[in-house]
């Protein structure tokens, strides 16, 4: 059944699709072009009713950064993947599609440092505001070095 | 009017996570809510890439103190998922088992603080009293009562014997019968009713546009639900209704969760006499080839989603994990706009995670910069009775 929806998909998004796979019954994962988010996003909810956004996960592949929109409605569960350069990350925020894709746009641009362009509300989410600017957490090249501890007036 | 920023957070000790909302007013009125988040993260995404599949189940667990056995069954289903496992019937029957449990101690839970934030405090104690019970079962199988640790990749951990199942379906029967009596007190009860019906609106458009998941969803009249659209472990096999409600209140969320907590019995008595025989689980690699799984599980709050991504190595490359109450922030906004000020504490323990019981103060400047500073009791005080609405249809 979910091969059947994902040969309708593929035929409504005519040469949107970049790769098409069903790794298992009810899943789907589509491969799509930054360029092509958000006409992609706008066909699936409309022809296909995916209206709910279930998150966004944000890889990096040390090549690349791939945005993942994990969407689902009552039949199937679908991602959609994008890739991104590491050298100029942005995407284009899908908040005028789906307005509840707000937070987690916040959080992708918090932890990997991708800039989403057009985001209603570009504030960090989940780091504090005095955080250094250029440290993001989930990229593969951050790790954390906790400082050294000090207690005051303490034998050298 | 003149507009006023008030905070309420982020440290207050009966909430499960510290948060700040910031509500802009006039005069009682929420015009504009805002909500900060951040406060208690801990890095469990970052830490989750240098931990082995195994740890990474225990890290899980830790992920949330409620429904714990979300997160692992969700983390274990997608890796069990990734390896093509197999696991046996019975290890699937008794992992359902553990998470309808779990869903009524979190909704008895739920009941229990949104009656006390309704001013109901019998109530809450009540519910509190008979949530011992599914505690006690659940420590029955498992030997904890809140970190349940019985899953493991390929199965569940622990067999259940007759004497158990005995046990288990005496406690539910009281359950049952202790539900039928709040369903019939929180219907018929005029002031419990009239504090619930019409507070923090969330229309069925919002509902599904702002991404809303679980309970706050189906009381905005929408039916979906994981365990139905997604079928995982048993629930293919088991007799159950999805519950909705379309009143779109906070009346709405109580009615729905009640109506869950009637079908977690149906399907527990159901699990029990129809426990299949066999093993309860298999044995798993430790190493994972490449690939990546999207795993759902419909938690007590809502869909619980898991992104795993492997690199042929014992540990994850990459978990991603959204719990159902991020999911609901933005809704959540919604329902406040336009309500009281009174109602903050009720409006934010409908979606569950609660602002409630302590003490906080509420601080208001006025154009002349001019503080007052009001308890939180004070305001429960003064909650006001406007809210009697005549026409107002029970949905049950």
């Amino acid at each position: 059944m979910s091969q059947q929806l994902a040969d309708r998909i593929n035929e409504v998004l005519m040469g949107m699709v970049i790769e098409i796979k069903v790794p298992a019954e009810r899943r789907i994962f589509l491969t799509v072009s930054a360029d092509n988010l958000l006409d992609v996003i706008r066909k699936l909810r409309d022809d296909f009713g995916f209206y709910h956004l279930s998150t966004i996960s944000g890889v990096d592949t040390v090549k690349n950064f791939e945005i993942l929109y994990h969407f689902a409605n009552s039949q199937c569960c679908i991602t959609v993947r994008v890739v991104i350069h590491r050298e100029n990350p942005e995407i284009i925020s899908i908040c005028e599609l789906i307005p509840g894709a707000i937070l987690y746009e916040r959080e992708i641009q918090d932890l990997l440092g991708i800039t989403v362009k057009n985001i209603p509300d570009p504030r960090p989410l989940l780091l504090p505001d005095d955080w250094p600017a250029g440290n993001c957490p989930l990229r593969k090249d951050w790790s954390y070095q906790a400082p050294e501890e000090k207690i005051p007036g303490e034998k050298k | 009017m003149k507009r006023i920023k008030i905070p309420v957070g982020p440290q207050h000790p009966a909430l499960k996570e510290p948060i700040s909302l910031r509500m802009t007013i006039e005069g009682e009125v929420i015009k504009d809510a805002d909500i900060r988040l951040g406060y208690n993260h801990r890095g469990i995404e970052k830490l989750a890439e240098s931990k082995t599949y195994i740890q990474n189940l225990y890290l899980t667990e830790r992920i949330c103190g409620i429904c714990s056995h979300s997160h692992t069954t969700c983390f274990a289903q997608g890796v069990e998922a990734l390896l093509g496992l197999e696991v046996p019937k019975r290890g699937l029957y008794l992992r359902t088992l553990v998470a309808e449990l779990e869903r009524i101690h979190s909704h008895l839970l739920w009941f229990g603080i949104a009656a006390h934030e309704a001013g109901f405090d019998s109530l809450f104690m009540y519910t509190w009293r008979d949530r011992e019970v599914v505690m006690d079962i659940l420590e029955i199988i498992s030997g904890n009562r809140v970190h349940y640790a019985i899953n493991t990749i390929g199965g569940v951990r622990r067999d259940l014997d007759n004497s158990q199942k005995g046990r288990i379906l005496e406690g539910i029967e009281f359950l049952k019968k202790r539900t039928g009596y709040y369903t019939n007190l929180g219907t018929t009860e005029p002031t419990f009713v009239a504090r619930t019906a019409g507070i923090g609106l969330l229309p069925k458009e919002k509902a599904i546009s702002l991404c809303a998941v679980g309970p706050t969803l189906r009381a905005s009249g929408v039916p979906s639900d994981v365990r139905k659209d997604d079928p995982y472990a048993a629930y293919s096999e088991l007799p159950f209704d999805v519950c909705t409600a379309d009143t779109c209140d906070v009346l709405a969320r109580v009615v729905v969760r009640v109506k869950e907590l009637i079908e977690s019995y149906k399907m527990i008595e159901f699990i029990i006499k129809n426990l299949p025989s066999g093993d309860v689980k298999v044995k798993a690699p430790r190493r994972i080839k490449e690939g990546e799984v999207v795993s759902r599980y419909e938690a007590p709050r809502g869909e619980n989603i898991h992104y795993i991504k492997s690199n042929g190595t014992d540990k994850p490359e990459r978990l991603k994990v959204r719990a159902p109450t991020l999911g609901n922030y933005p809704a959540t906004i919604e329902m406040l706009k336009n309500g009281y000020v009174a109602d903050i504490p009720l409006i934010f323990a409908a979606i569950d995670p609660c602002i409630c019981c302590a003490e906080r103060f509420v601080e208001i400047t006025d154009s002349r910069g001019y503080r007052n500073i009001i308890t939180m009791n004070e305001i429960k005080r003064r909650y006001p009775s406007r809210h009697i609405n005549k026409d107002y249809i029970w949905p049950l």
